[in-house]
């Protein structure tokens, strides 16, 4: 009833052209008493006139007329009409199908035959303003959608912008990094980072959540942030992996999560922590033209409760110049014209192609472009490419350091043991070196000092509190060895202590300052001999202490040799602490 | 001549019903559109212009059929169709037919309208 | 895309064909599925064999079902993939939440 109060009963504004006098009046008579505005028109020029002029809503419209005939007068009211839609019913006697077949050619809706009979009349025009009124509301449809997929272009833009806010100070522009990324990505639910960690080296990170637009890119915004965030304090890669599994398992309804990859490039050891889960196979490209598949040997992130989940990597040795590849699915489901997708097989192909390891990226990206030409393609394809290079590569890429407040403290000191158990299961580092990062103008040292941290306590744990023998390392079979061994004797350490201590005192025009760190075992101590023959050493083993030697100006061992004492001076500006061995420090020794 | 009535007397109380009080007017519009018609007919029909004669005895019918005139409708539509094939042999009868056809008409709708 | 579902004999086990692309599309018909089954369904069979792809937000749903089935009590099979189908399942490692037959 509603329905045809508000449609059925309006008036109309309807044109009549009908270039006879009697017909014509009857018309007029029948719409004027139906409460229809009535416009007159004797021949199709003067309908055509009357249309531009009082913009019916409705046209009869005899066929055969005088001066313009009724179709050509059909044509253009159509033509002027553009998406209104302008109901056409054609008067007519005409009883031969061609003719009536050309009424509908020029846009004619519909006939009405003599005698004009009034009921007939009242249906055809409730039925034609409904069809008015639909196509109007599938109009207004039309254009609210265009105006809300405008309006969420824009939002997409803004959220975009935000994650670029969180996400853009990695490293991808680095000279070894090549990607395959649309800016928009986000919104398919890929995810790129690359970051330099402050021990050398660097963090990358491939992900891709299911399902696209918002709900795709919402779980991206944490994940960049516990990435840039925990690789600059130095976390390590599994450490990393823990904390992202837990924060999508956390926020992320169940359904979705994030297929992912993660790399740790070691540039200075020449090798690449691995961890896959649920990604494409990645590629270790040698250069000998071989290649290992890095497969997908967990589950994707936001899956499994922390207790069940893995961050098991697996690691490679790479030579400089060797090249790891990752991709999203959206490679191998990229589609052709026909409708064939790319898959793996034509992967394989590209890989299998010759060339050198650096030239894959570009075949690669070559062949799925090639191959999805003319085809938006379903999934956006995100493909990162990472050449193992020389440890100074990165030296120019610096990790964002946060603007300096000055507030933080600048004279304290702390100490921080680690007991029993909690040997095994906890990295002491990054929230060591996290205390450090807040001493204002520090963060630029923040490598050097992770490298130093990170050495002493591995020296007081696996030497001391492990007692593993370093010349255990001599040897490349004994080096393996050693790690096996190192990771067994954590399995079963029930008791020992490693104790840290950290000390800072600023220098009397405070633009640097020292820090001393003091790392003592409960193990049986160090002979002065095996110390020095220690910092001596240039093979295998004893590598990490002699960096901690060049890194610090003063080194000693002191108690019963169970305990290392470094000192780190720094000016504010970079450069400057590592030029040479302070006197003053000598002093004390 | 046929059985057929000259007038249908449905057709015209649906129309007067329509038109109420204008009724009148439009039966007289109608005889002297019909008049103008015969005379274009004439016009064409010595011209020997076949396309307007079809066209004028198109449109008469037309209105005949609304008017409830059915024996006069099928004269033009006979009047129509021999236009149409471009054959006006027989347009001075068919002229003829309609005159005396109109005529009838003519004097039996001025008595309806009286009564 | 379609799916139907049939219960076996003793009620116990719902099993789920699903014909064609397995993607977002199906989500609706696919809960569907499960959720309007009887209550004496212990056991969900996942039948593929007329799968002809499987994207990530299948992988979602799927995971949906194992929670709706019980979580780590769940007993959800997934029979008769075909080669695409199964090398999703395989990327993803779902052996580990699933028995997945081929």
């Amino acid at each position: 009833m509603t329905t045809d109060a508000a449609f059925g009963n309006g008036p109309l504004r309807i044109l009549i052209a009908e270039d006879n006098h009697s017909d014509r009046m009857i018309l007029h008579a029948i719409l004027t008493r139906q409460g229809h505005e009535v416009v007159m028109a004797t021949d199709g020029m003067e309908a055509v006139e009357a249309f531009h002029r009082e913009a019916p809503q409705m046209v009869l419209l005899d066929a055969m007329m005088p001066r313009m005939d009724g179709l050509e007068a059909a044509r253009e009211i159509k033509a002027a009409a553009g998406e209104q839609l302008v109901p056409i019913i054609f008067l007519t006697s005409l009883s031969d199908p061609e003719s009536l077949a050309s009424c509908l050619e020029v846009g004619g809706d519909d006939f009405l035959s003599k005698p004009y009979n009034r009921v007939i009349l009242r249906a055809k025009i409730n039925a034609f303003r409904r069809m008015r009124e639909l196509h109007q509301s599938l109009q207004n449809e039309r254009d609210r959608t265009h105006q809300r997929n405008e309006q969420m272009l824009h939002e997409q833009e803004m959220a975009r912008r935000v994650f670029d806010n969180i996400a853009h100070r990695g490293c991808l522009g680095a000279e070894n990094i090549r990607y395959e990324a649309s800016p928009m990505s986000i919104f398919n639910g890929d995810v790129l980072f690359a970051s330099p960690k402050p021990s050398g080296g660097v963090h990358l990170f491939v992900g891709d959540f299911t399902g696209h637009g918002l709900p795709a890119a919402i779980g991206a915004v944490p994940l960049a942030e516990i990435f840039y965030g925990m690789t600059a304090k130095g976390f390590a890669i599994s450490d990393i992996l823990r904390e992202m599994n837990r924060k999508m398992q956390a926020i992320l309804p169940t359904g979705v999560f994030c297929c992912a990859a993660m790399v740790d490039l070691n540039l200075k050891s020449g090798h690449a922590e691995v961890w896959n889960g649920g990604l494409p196979s990645g590629y270790l490209l040698r250069h000998d033209g071989s290649r290992d598949e890095l497969r997908s040997r967990h589950l994707p992130l936001g899956i499994l409760p922390a207790d069940r989940f893995s961050a098991a990597c697996e690691r490679h040795a790479m030579e400089v110049g060797e090249h790891l590849l990752l991709c999203s699915d959206g490679v191998m489901e990229s589609v052709n014209r026909e409708g064939e997708m790319f898959g793996e097989d034509r992967i394989l192909e590209v890989l299998a192609g010759g060339g050198t390891p650096s030239d894959v990226f570009e075949r690669l990206r070559g062949a799925v472009r090639s191959f999805a030409e003319g085809v938006g393609s379903e999934d956006d394809i995100t493909i990162l490419d990472v050449a193992m290079a020389e440890e100074s590569l990165l030296e120019a890429v610096e990790p964002e350091v946060l603007p300096d407040t000055g507030a933080g403290p600048l004279d304290w000191e702390m100490t921080y043991e680690l007991r029993n158990e909690t040997l095994a299961r906890f990295n002491p580092v990054p929230l060591l070196l996290h205390i450090c990062m807040d001493v204002p103008g520090l963060r630029l040292f923040s490598g050097e000092l992770y490298t130093i941290i990170t050495e002493l306590f591995n020296n007081a744990l696996e030497h001391g509190v492990l007692r593993l023998p370093s010349s255990l390392k001599d040897s490349p079979a004994g080096f393996s060895r050693y790690y096996s061994e190192r990771e067994r004797l954590l399995g079963e350490i029930r008791h020992g202590a490693v104790s840290i201590r950290l000390e800072h005192r600023p220098d009397p025009q405070r633009r640097g300052g020292r820090l001393l760190i003091r790392v003592e075992d409960s193990g049986d101590g160090f002979s002065g001999e095996a110390l020095s023959q220690s910092l001596a050493h240039n093979g295998l083993s004893g590598r990490g202490l002699a960096l901690v030697r060049q890194l610090c100006n003063n080194v000693r061992l002191c108690g019963k040799g169970n305990c290392i004492e470094a000192e780190f001076v720094w000016h504010a500006g970079r450069g400057e602490s590592r030029s040479g061995v302070s006197e003053e420090g000598n002093s004390h020794e | 001549m046929s059985d057929q009535q000259h007038l249908d007397h449905e057709a015209l109380t649906e129309l007067r019903d329509v038109m109420e009080d204008e009724f009148n007017i439009l039966i007289n519009t109608f005889l002297q559109d019909a008049d103008e018609r015969l005379r274009q007919l004439s016009e064409a029909a010595r011209a020997e212009d076949a396309d307007s004669f079809r066209k004028v005895a198109h449109s008469f019918k037309g209105s005949c059929i609304n008017i409830g005139a059915p024996i006069l409708a099928e004269c033009c539509f006979a009047a129509e169709q021999a236009g149409r094939e471009d054959n006006l042999s027989q347009s001075g009868q068919q002229v003829a037919a309609i005159e005396e056809e109109l005529a009838t008409v003519s004097e039996q709708l001025r008595r309806y309208v009286r009564e | 895309m379609s799916i139907t579902t049939e219960q076996s004999d003793d009620g116990s086990t719902l099993t789920i064909h699903i014909q064609g692309r397995f993607d977002f599309s199906s989500h609706q018909a696919f809960r569907h599925s499960y959720e309007g089954a009887d209550s004496s369904i212990t056991r969900y069979v996942i039948d593929m064999s007329e799968t002809t792809y499987l994207d990530s937000s299948a992988l979602g749903m799927l995971l949906l079902l194992r929670d709706y089935a019980g979580g780590e009590k769940s007993d959800v099979r997934i029979v008769n993939c075909n080669g695409d189908v199964r090398r999703i399942l395989t990327i993803s490692n779902f052996e580990q939440l699933f028995q997945i037959d081929d």
